[in-house]
């Protein structure tokens, strides 16, 4: 039985299902930082997704697929901040306008340039690099989890670091955690709040748009109406779960990671899909709420 | 450098809070802009440090016309401003928010904070300041956080410090070391633009002196050719009241009694608290700033848990319930913080005159507000406490920091309470409303009221206070009743605790 769970497919499966939450949530990380309420991952990630798929297809090479899919994200990022920083709409508004749009339109161009519904696949999209570092070949498990996975991978853990020293020691890193904290103090000191989450904005743009590519042109080369199943919310909670700081959001997704895989395994010794596909966020309410409670031990002002 | 501001007139919307005011600002000199709240001057300050753009009139810089589109053209020229309500970021270190706005970056755009820290221990160093620039500002106090808008100010080498309203936080031993750094900035050759409604800081260390009311310019002067009583009439156009002191008819009964009450501080010491207020009564809490008054404070009202002893209110002990209880139970409260605890500021002022009496039925229907009574009841708050504000829908957030403390006391003072808690009332606040809300208090007192005043002002205590304790490391002294020695024992308990205490005439400190 045990065998059932710990086969190698289950560990190069961690990184497949974690990748694009991880690179979806960093740019929600961002947003989150400034101060700029986007629940919109949703939305970017599946125009990403689309993106891919046409980019890699009418350009020939995975390299364009990865670039319209940033362009994607970028788009929807301007169209949030047009609405919400210039225009002020309400970011929940936006937000949802941004997640039907993004199905709306990745569904509409599905069917008018491909003519096609439902899916998409074509040999004429190509899938991204893989990378296999031989170094690691002679570990086992260090083999099945880093090697051959595509280079969004490695992407993602990378930038997990960099967003860690770049919030913390960077010019725009400190803007932006000002901008979420204290509009007024970053207008009083010379900056541009609204600049600032405009940037915050874009660089949410290109990381859910790279979380597109990685879902649609990673391990298989084909578009899915709708394909994102998720994977946008799932990143909203986990940001809002590691008020926004990169190294818990990592741990907190690879946990998030090894149970869904889990739940994969349990439901094949019988256990009903519906209860198995509650388990990843049976458990992140679990850590929700022991968060919550030590904060809430900490302080000492008890009832207000 | 000398700056000018020529004919400057700010409007917002209907209401012209600065009308044609020129002012003219020497290097080398303390020049004190003076004025009730509301009269502008924050507006015009806010002009010429580049956060507001939307004015007529001219601003000159050694005689050259300047224009700014944003502080950060100010900031660059030179001006530096530590604002009323301060722009520090309370999860950031002081080392990240004084480095904020003037990070000298490496070629990635990564900021040398090594060279900052250095930077900034030498300043620190040069003016004797003490501060840890690796705490969290959240954890400062108010003073604390004072300096460090003043190193932020240094730090970008400033030649123009504008200080608005910088003395109305600090206790008088703070107020003195702070004034000391004037002098050395003066010294240095910079200008300084001082905001503040105490004239008698006017007197001690301007040089020159502008007074402003309603917006407009009432006189501009070199300190020697003026004098207090000419400045004060200036500031409220009108003569002072004097304090009106009456008794009323009630009966004299104790209505907070507090037993070996034991509050959770920070300091290690522990002693029980004891002590009780009858009708009509006004007992004063003094001490310098941070040795514990808020954590009592916060434990009477119940936001913090007491970690022993008796609450009791009008003979009821309430050590357990909760605020929302208290307060129906009798007690009323005036925050010293009335932006983070006292208002909600995006909320206007009918909705914040009456959100602790939602469950009068005077003010709803059940669990339905009565909007018609409670903008009446607003507009008569308005008017009895003469607050500045454009009507009872005006939003908070518009209103200067004394008209907010208005709208605080009164709405607290109009709740009928038999004990009423107040801290710091005036923080901030001009003379006018001053005399204004101590008479407020002098009223509900005659009126039977029982009243807790915690204040860091010795002149607020000693004139409002029927007898006092002083707060000193989380303890607090035995009563001082009034009379003579008064004010010097408890300003000698305030700076040096009880135990070390020596009397020079021989009697017994706490006659
Ligand atoms: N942003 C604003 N919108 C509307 N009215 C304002 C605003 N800022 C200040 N005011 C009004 O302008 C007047 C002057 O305010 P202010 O300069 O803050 O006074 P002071 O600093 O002298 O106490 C006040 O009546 C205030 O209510
Ligand atoms: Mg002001």
């Amino acid at each position: 039985m045990i065998e059932n769970f710990l086969d190698p497919e289950f560990f190069s499966s961690i990184a497949r299902l974690t990748t694009p939450i991880l690179l979806a949530a960093l740019g929600g990380l961002i947003c989150h930082r400034a101060g700029v309420f986007n629940i919109a991952l949703e939305g970017f990630i599946l125009l990403g997704a689309f993106m891919a798929v046409l980019g890699s297809y009418l350009g020939d090479s995975a390299f364009w697929g990865a670039l319209s899919a940033i362009l994607g994200g970028i788009f929807l990022a301007i169209v949030f901040s047009e609405f919400h920083l210039r225009r002020r709409g309400d970011p929940i508004v936006v937000s949802i306008a941004i997640n039907l749009l993004g199905l709306g339109l990745s569904t509409y161009l599905l069917r008018s340039i491909f003519d096609v519904s439902g899916v998409f696949s074509h040999p004429n999209i190509h899938k991204l690099a893989t990378i296999n570092w031989p170094l690691l070949d002679s570990f086992w498990l260090l083999d099945l989890i880093f090697n051959d996975q595509s280079i969004l991978f490695y992407i993602a853990i990378l930038s997990t670091i960099a967003f860690h020293y770049f919030l913390k020691y960077h010019k725009i890193g400190l803007w932006i955690r000002v901008a979420g904290e204290n509009q007024e103090a970053l207008r009083s000191s010379g900056s541009n709040p609204v600049q600032v989450k405009f940037f915050a904005l874009l660089i949410c743009g290109i990381f859910c748009g790279l979380a597109g590519a990685q879902l649609s042109i990673s391990n298989v080369g084909l578009f899915v109406e709708n394909m994102s199943a998720g994977r946008g919310w799932i990143a909203v909670v986990v940001v809002l779960l590691c008020a926004g700081r990169p190294i818990p959001l990592f741990f907190l997704i690879i946990l998030f990671g090894v149970v869904d895989s889990l739940s994969l395994r349990i439901q094949g010794l019988g256990l009903p899909q519906q209860i198995t596909e509650m388990m990843p966020y049976i458990v992140s309410i679990l850590v929700l709420v022991f968060v919550s409670f030590r904060r809430f031990r900490f302080s000492s002002k008890t009832h207000l | 450098m000398h700056v000018s501001l020529r004919g400057i007139t700010v409007d917002f919307g209907n209401l012209r809070a600065v009308d044609k005011v020129s002012l003219e600002a020497n290097a080398g000199e303390i020049h004190a802009v003076v004025g009730e709240n509301g009269a502008g001057k924050s507006t015009i300050m806010s002009v010429l440090y580049g956060s507001n753009t939307d004015f007529s009139g001219k601003i000159l810089c050694n005689g050259k016309k300047v224009s700014w589109s944003s502080p950060k053209d100010a900031i660059k020229a030179g001006i530096g401003m530590v604002h009323q309500h301060f722009m520090l970021v309370g999860n950031l270190t002081v080392l990240e928010n004084i480095a904020l706005g003037n990070e000298s970056i490496n070629q990635f755009g990564f900021i040398k904070f090594n060279t900052i820290r250095a930077n900034i221990l030498g300043i620190v160093s040069r003016y004797k300041i003490h501060i840890d620039l690796d705490e969290l500002v959240d954890n400062l106090s108010v003073a604390q956080r004072q300096i460090v808008e003043i190193i932020k100010l240094l730090y970008r080498e400033s030649m123009v410090l504008i200080l608005d309203e910088p003395t109305a936080v600090l206790t008088p031993n703070e107020r003195a070391i702070f004034f000391q750094s004037l002098k050395n900035f003066k010294a240095e050759n910079k200008t300084i633009i001082l905001i503040t409604h105490k004239i008698d800081e006017v007197m001690d260390i301007a040089d020159h002196v502008t007074v402003l009311r309603n917006g407009k310019l009432i006189s501009s002067s070199q300190l020697e050719i003026t004098n207090k009583e000419k400045i004060s009439q200036e500031i409220v156009g009108e003569e002072i009241p004097r304090l009106n002191i009456k008794r009323g008819a009630y009966e004299s009964k104790k209505i907070l009694d507090v037993k070996d009450l034991i509050i959770k501080t920070n300091f290690t010491t522990k002693q029980a608290i004891n002590f009780s207020i009858n009708t009509g009564e006004i007992i004063g809490i003094a001490g310098v700033s941070g040795n514990g008054q808020t954590e009592l404070v916060e434990t009477l009202i119940g936001i913090r848990r007491a970690s022993n002893g008796e609450i009791n209110l009008l003979d009821k002990n309430v050590i357990n319930a909760n605020t929302q209880t208290r307060r129906m139970m009798g007690i009323s409260f005036v925050p010293q913080d009335r932006q983070r605890d006292g208002l909600a500021l995006g909320a206007s002022v009918w909705e914040n005159a009456c959100i602790t009496k939602v469950n009068d039925k005077k003010f709803s229907w059940g669990s339905f507000l009565r909007k018609k009574n409670m903008k009446a009841f607003s507009r008569s708050l308005i008017q009895e406490f003469n607050i500045k504000v454009n009507g009872p829908d005006a939003l908070v957030r518009t209103m200067s920091g004394g008209n907010m403390q208005k709208l605080v006391v009164a709405r607290e003072l109009s709740s009928q309470c038999p004990l009423i808690i107040v801290e710091n009332p005036t923080w901030g606040i001009d003379i006018g409303s001053i005399a204004f809300i101590h008479q407020k208090i002098m009223d509900i007192k005659s009126a039977g009221v029982a009243i807790l005043l915690v204040s860091n002002e010795l002149d607020e205590i000693t004139s409002l206070s029927d007898g006092a304790f002083v707060m000193y490391e989380g303890t607090l002294s035995k009563r001082i009743s009034k009379g003579k020695n008064f004010r010097e024992l408890i300003g000698r308990h305030m700076l040096s605790g009880f135990n070390t205490y020596y009397s020079p005439t021989g009697s017994s400190p706490n006659e």
